[in-house]
C-alpha cells in the first residue's frame, strides 16, 4: 500500500474514533438522559484549545506569532487528561447556569445562545485563542518518536485514538446498562416518577452533563492534535447538530449504535459526498453535507427513530411484573434487561 | 340521543353499548364509582375518545362522525372537568369565546344574560380567568358554554375539586335553573347522592356499561338499593 | 453624549427589525408549540425573493410587500407539508425542535449551492440622513422603524381586539376548549404560520436594508438575537417580545459603541441569560407553563 493510501486510512480511522467518542458524550446527555445539549461543540472547542495550549508551550514559542493566555509543554498523554478535566468543569458550569432553574425548552436556547457566544468571543477576543485564524502548530504526540517514519507514527496515533475510544466505549458500557443507566433513562421518560423514587433527576442531568463534556473535550483534544490546529470555522454551532444526527441515525441511547451512526454520518456522509457526480465546487459540496445530514435526521425520526440499533430494552408482560417488587404503574412497563 | 355507543382510546374498549335519551328541560345523570367510564363516555361524544360503535344523535341530526370544532354548531355544548376555562384570557373574553359562532352582534347581549344567570360573574368580567377561585371558574365554565345557547350541555364532575359550599351554589342552585332553561342537561357527577337529588333520571354506570337507568325518584333516599347498584350484587 | 445618543438610534433601528422577527417567531410559538428555528430561513428566503425582484428593477419597499406574502406561504407550506406530518406521527417537542433545524439546514444550504458564498445586497437608497438634535436617521431607517412600530401595533391590537385573535390567544392555552367553542383550530394554527413567516420576511429585507450585505445563512444567524429577545421577553408573549427587542437592540448598540462593537451581541446574550437566571419565566411571561404540540 502507498504511504499515501495509508495515511487516507488512518485519516479516516482516526475521524472514526474521534467522533465515536464525541457523539458518545451527547448520546449520555441526550440519548440516555434527554438533555438537549445545543452547546455540545463548545465542549468539543474546549478540549482542543486546552489541549492545543498544554503542549504548545509559552506563548513566546513559535517566534510568538499567535495569542492566547498561557501556554506549557507538558508530554503525552497531560494534555488530553487536562482537557478532559477543563471540558468537564466547564460542562458543569454551565449546567449549573442551565439546568437548575430553567424549563426544558429554554434550556435548549440558552446552550444554542451560550455555544454562539462563545464562538463570538473567542472571534473577538483575540487574546483568548488567536481569534479567528486560530491556533496551530499544534504538536502531535506520535511524531515526537522518533527513528520511525511518518506513515508509523499515523499509525501510532490511530492507536492512540482507538485506545480511547475503547476506553471512553467500556466506560459508556458501564453507564448505560447499569442500574445508574436506569436512573438516567428514567430521567429522560418520567421525571416525576424518578423523583418520586428518591432519586434526583436534576443531579443525574448535571452528572452526565459533566461526564459527556469530558468525553466531548477528549474529542476535541484528539482531533487538535491530529489537525494540528484548531480555529472557530471548526466548532460553529451548526456543527453540534452533525453529532445529534449520528445519536439519532445510530440508535438513541444504544452504545454501539451510536458508533455507527458517527462513523457513518460524521465522516462517511463527507466521504461520500467527494464521490458524487457533482463537480468540486467546495461550496456545492459542503452545501449538500449539511442536506443531507439534515435529510438523514429527518428520514430517521419519520421511518425508524429508534435507530439503526435500538437501544437494548424489554418489555414484561403484566404478570411478569406482578411478580416484581411494587412498580406501581398501569400496563406494559418498559425495564431493562 | 346515545344509541348503543362503545368507546375507549388506542382501540381498547372502556365503554360498553351504552344508551341513554336526553330531553329538553330534563337533567339526566350518570353516576358510578370511580373508573366505570363516565368521563370516557362524555369524551366519546365530544370526539376526545374514539368512538368505536353505536351512533350519537341530537335533535334528529346524527353527529356521530361530526368533527369536534363543528358540535358546537350542532347544538352541543360541554365543559370539561379540567381545563375548563381560558386561563389567559379574562372573564369577558372567554365569554366571547363561548360566542365565537354567536352574530357579532348578538354577542354583547348574550354575554349580559349570561351575567343576568349568574350574578357571581358580574363584577370579575374584567378578572383573567386563571385569578378565579374554584367555584367562580365553573361558573364562567359552564356560562362559556352556554353562550351560543346550545340545546344539549354536557358537564364533565363539575364540582370535582370545589369546596363544599361552591359545589352546593353549583348543583342545587345553578344547573337546576339551567335545566329550567330548556337545555337538555347531560351531568356526570362523583357525588352520586347530590346529582340524584336534581336529576329526573339516573344511569349507574358499573365497569364501562350501564347497570340500569331509572327515574331518579325512585332511588332518592334509597341508599341500600344505591350501594347494591354500585357494587354490582345482582 | 453625542455617542449614546447616536448609538441609541441604531439600537432603536435594531430593535424595530427584532421586533417585527421576535413578534412573528413568538406568535406562531405560542399558537403551535414548535420552536421553530427555521424562521431565520424563512427571513433569508424571502430576503432573497425581495432581491431577486429588486435585481430586475422593482422598488425595494414593493419587493418587502411580496417578501412577506412569499415569507407567509412558505412558513404555510412547512408547516403543512413537513412539521404537520411529523407531529401527527408522534414526534415529541423536543424530536420537532431538531426536525425544525434539520429544516432550517436544508432551505439555508439548499440557498448557498445556488447563489453560492458571496455577499449580496439591495440596490436601495438610503436616503437622506435626518438630523433630530444628536439622533441622526437615514430615511430608510425612519421607515423600518416605522414599518415596525405600525406592524407589532396592529398584530398586538388583533390578538387583543378581533374576534380571530381572540381566538388564536385562546387557542394558544387550550387547544381542546378552542375546540369546543366552534373556533376553526387547523384554520387559525395556518393564519398564525403565515403571520409568523410574513413577519419574517418583512423582518428579513428590513435586516437585509440595515446591514446592507447578506449572505444564504444571515437569517439564520440573526435568529439567535430573535430568541435571545423573544425569550427575554418571555417566549409566547408577542408584547413581551416587542419589550425584548428593545432591551436586546439598546443594549446591544450602547453597549457595543463604548465597549468592543464586536462583542455587542455577547451583552444581549449575557442580559438574557442573567434575566432568566432570576426570572425563569422571562421578563414578561404570562402564565407560562409546559404543554404538548399543539395540534
Amino acid at each position: 500500500m502507498s504511504a499515501g493510501t495509508q495515511y487516507y486510512i488512518a485519516t479516516i480511522l482516526v475521524y472514526i474514533s474521534v467522533n465515536a467518542i464525541a457523539s458518545w458524550g451527547l448520546d449520555l446527555q441526550f440519548g440516555v438522559t434527554g438533555v438537549l445539549n445545543f452547546a455540545f461543540i463548545l465542549f468539543q472547542a474546549v478540549g482542543a484549545y486546552t489541549a492545543a495550549m498544554l503542549s504548545l508551550g509559552p506563548p513566546s514559542s513559535n517566534g510568538g506569532f499567535q495569542h492566547y493566555p498561557f501556554g506549557v509543554h507538558l508530554p503525552f498523554p497531560v494534555p488530553i487528561i487536562g482537557a478532559m478535566l477543563v471540558g468537564g468543569a466547564l460542562s458543569g458550569i454551565v449546567g449549573l447556569i442551565t439546568l437548575r432553574r430553567l424549563r426544558s425548552d429554554y434550556q435548549a436556547m440558552v446552550m444554542l445562545v451560550v455555544s454562539v457566544v462563545a464562538t463570538v468571543v473567542i472571534e473577538s477576543v483575540i487574546g483568548l485563542a488567536n481569534g479567528s485564524a486560530g491556533l496551530s502548530l499544534i504538536p502531535n504526540p506520535a511524531h515526537t518518536i522518533s527513528g520511525v517514519s511518518r506513515t508509523a507514527q499515523s499509525w501510532l496515533f490511530v492507536g492512540i485514538c482507538w485506545l480511547c475510544m475503547v476506553l471512553v466505549g467500556v466506560i459508556m458500557y458501564g453507564l448505560v446498562y447499569s442500574p445508574y443507566g436506569r436512573v438516567l433513562r428514567g430521567t429522560r421518560e418520567n421525571e416525576a416518577a424518578i423523583e418520586a423514587m428518591g432519586r434526583d433527576a436534576t443531579r443525574a442531568r448535571m452528572q452526565v452533563f459533566v461526564i459527556g463534556g469530558a468525553f466531548g473535550a477528549l474529542s476535541g483534544a484528539l482531533l487538535a492534535e491530529f489537525i494540528g490546529a484548531w480555529a472557530p470555522s471548526d466548532w460553529l454551532y451548526p456543527e453540534t447538530f452533525v453529532f445529534f444526527t449520528a445519536v439519532i441515525v445510530g440508535g438513541r441511547g444504544s452504545v454501539s449504535g451510536v458508533a455507527i451512526g458517527a462513523a457513518l454520518v460524521c465522516v462517511g456522509v463527507q466521504q461520500a459526498v467527494q464521490y458524487l457526480p457533482i463537480g468540486s465546487d467546495p461550496t456545492v459540496l459542503a452545501s449538500l453535507e449539511w442536506i443531507i445530514t439534515g435529510l438523514l435526521t429527518m428520514l430517521f425520526l419519520w421511518m425508524r427513530p429508534q435507530g439503526l440499533l435500538p437501544e437494548r430494552r424489554r418489555r414484561f408482560s403484566i404478570p411478569e411484573l406482578r411478580k416484581l417488587p411494587a412498580v406501581g404503574s398501569e400496563g406494559a412497563v418498559e425495564l431493562d434487561a | 340521543m346515545l344509541d348503543g355507543v362503545s368507546a375507549g382510546y388506542g382501540g381498547h374498549e372502556i365503554v360498553h353499548n351504552v344508551s341513554i335519551e336526553i330531553t329538553p328541560g330534563r337533567i339526566d345523570c350518570v353516576v358510578g364509582p370511580n373508573g366505570a367510564g363516565k368521563s370516557t363516555l362524555l369524551r366519546a361524544i365530544t370526539r376526545d375518545a374514539e368512538l368505536l360503535a353505536g351512533r350519537i344523535w341530537l335533535q334528529g341530526t346524527e353527529i356521530s362522525q361530526t368533527p369536534g370544532n363543528r358540535l358546537v354548531s350542532r347544538g352541543l355544548a360541554w365543559v370539561p372537568q379540567l381545563d375548563d376555562v381560558f386561563n389567559t384570557l379574562t372573564v369577558r373574553e372567554n365569554l366571547e369565546l363561548g360566542g365565537f359562532l354567536l352574530p357579532r352582534r348578538r354577542v354583547a347581549a348574550r354575554i349580559e344574560e349570561m351575567l343576568e344567570l349568574f350574578p357571581l360573574l358580574s363584577r370579575l368580567t374584567a378578572r383573567v380567568a386563571g385569578r378565579l377561585s374554584g367555584g367562580e371558574r365553573k361558573l364562567l365554565a359552564i356560562a362559556r358554554a352556554l353562550m351560543p345557547s346550545p340545546s344539549a350541555l354536557l358537564l364533565d364532575e363539575p364540582t370535582a375539586g370545589l369546596s363544599p359550599e361552591m359545589t352546593n351554589l353549583v348543583l342545587r342552585d345553578q344547573i337546576p335553573r339551567l335545566s329550567e332553561s330548556g337545555v337538555a342537561v347531560l351531568l356526570v357527577e362523583q357525588r352520586a347522592i347530590e346529582a340524584i337529588e336534581i336529576s329526573a333520571r339516573v344511569h349507574v354506570m358499573v365497569s364501562g356499561a350501564v347497570r340500569t337507568s331509572r327515574e331518579a325518584q325512585e332511588l332518592r333516599g334509597d341508599w341500600d338499593e344505591l350501594t347494591r347498584l354500585f357494587l354490582g350484587e345482582e | 453624549m453625542s455617542v449614546f445618543i447616536s448609538a441609541l438610534g441604531f439600537g432603536v433601528v435594531t430593535a424595530a427589525i427584532l421586533a417585527i422577527s421576535a413578534v412573528g417567531f413568538t406568535l406562531q410559538f405560542s399558537v403551535t408549540n414548535v420552536f421553530n428555528l427555521a424562521f431565520g430561513s424563512v427571513m433569508t428566503l424571502s430576503g432573497f425573493v425581495a432581491y431577486w425582484l429588486n435585481q430586475v428593477g422593482v422598488d425595494i419597499w414593493l419587493a418587502m410587500l411580496a417578501a412577506a406574502i412569499c415569507g407567509g406561504l412558505i412558513s404555510v407550506a412547512i408547516n403543512e407539508l413537513l412539521y404537520e406530518p411529523f407531529i401527527r406521527h408522534g414526534v415529541n417537542l423536543f424530536g420537532m425542535v431538531i426536525i425544525t433545524i434539520s429544516v432550517g439546514l436544508i432551505f439555508d444550504h439548499g440557498l448557498q449551492a445556488v447563489v453560492g458564498p458571496s455577499f449580496f445586497s439591495y440596490n436601495a437608497p438610503a436616503g437622506k440622513a435626518l438630523h433630530f438634535a444628536d439622533f441622526v436617521l437615514t430615511r430608510q431607517e425612519l421607515a423600518i422603524i416605522a414599518i415596525a412600530a405600525a406592524l407589532t401595533a396592529v398584530v398586538q391590537g388583533a390578538l387583543q381586539y378581533t374576534r380571530l385573535g381572540k381566538a388564536m390567544r385562546g387557542l394558544a392555552v387550550n387547544p381542546a376548549l378552542a375546540r369546543a367553542c366552534g373556533v376553526p383550530t387547523r384554520s387559525v394554527i395556518a393564519l398564525a404560520w403565515f403571520v409568523s413567516g410574513a413577519l419574517a420576511g418583512i423582518g428579513g429585507v428590513a435586516l437585509f436594508l440595515d446591514i446592507s450585505t447578506f449572505t444564504a445563512t444571515t437569517g439564520s444567524e440573526f435568529l439567535i438575537v430573535i430568541i435571545a429577545a423573544a425569550v427575554l421577553g418571555g417566549v409566547g408573549s408577542p408584547r413581551g417580545a416587542v419589550l425584548g427587542a428593545l432591551v436586546v437592540g439598546v443594549v446591544t448598540e450602547v453597549g457595543g459603541a463604548y465597549w468592543n462593537p464586536q462583542l455587542k451581541d455577547v451583552l444581549a446574550f449575557s442580559v438574557m441569560i442573567v434575566v432568566l437566571l432570576v426570572r425563569p419565566q422571562g421578563l414578561f411571561a404570562q402564565l407560562a407553563n409546559e404543554r404538548a404540540v399543539a395540534r
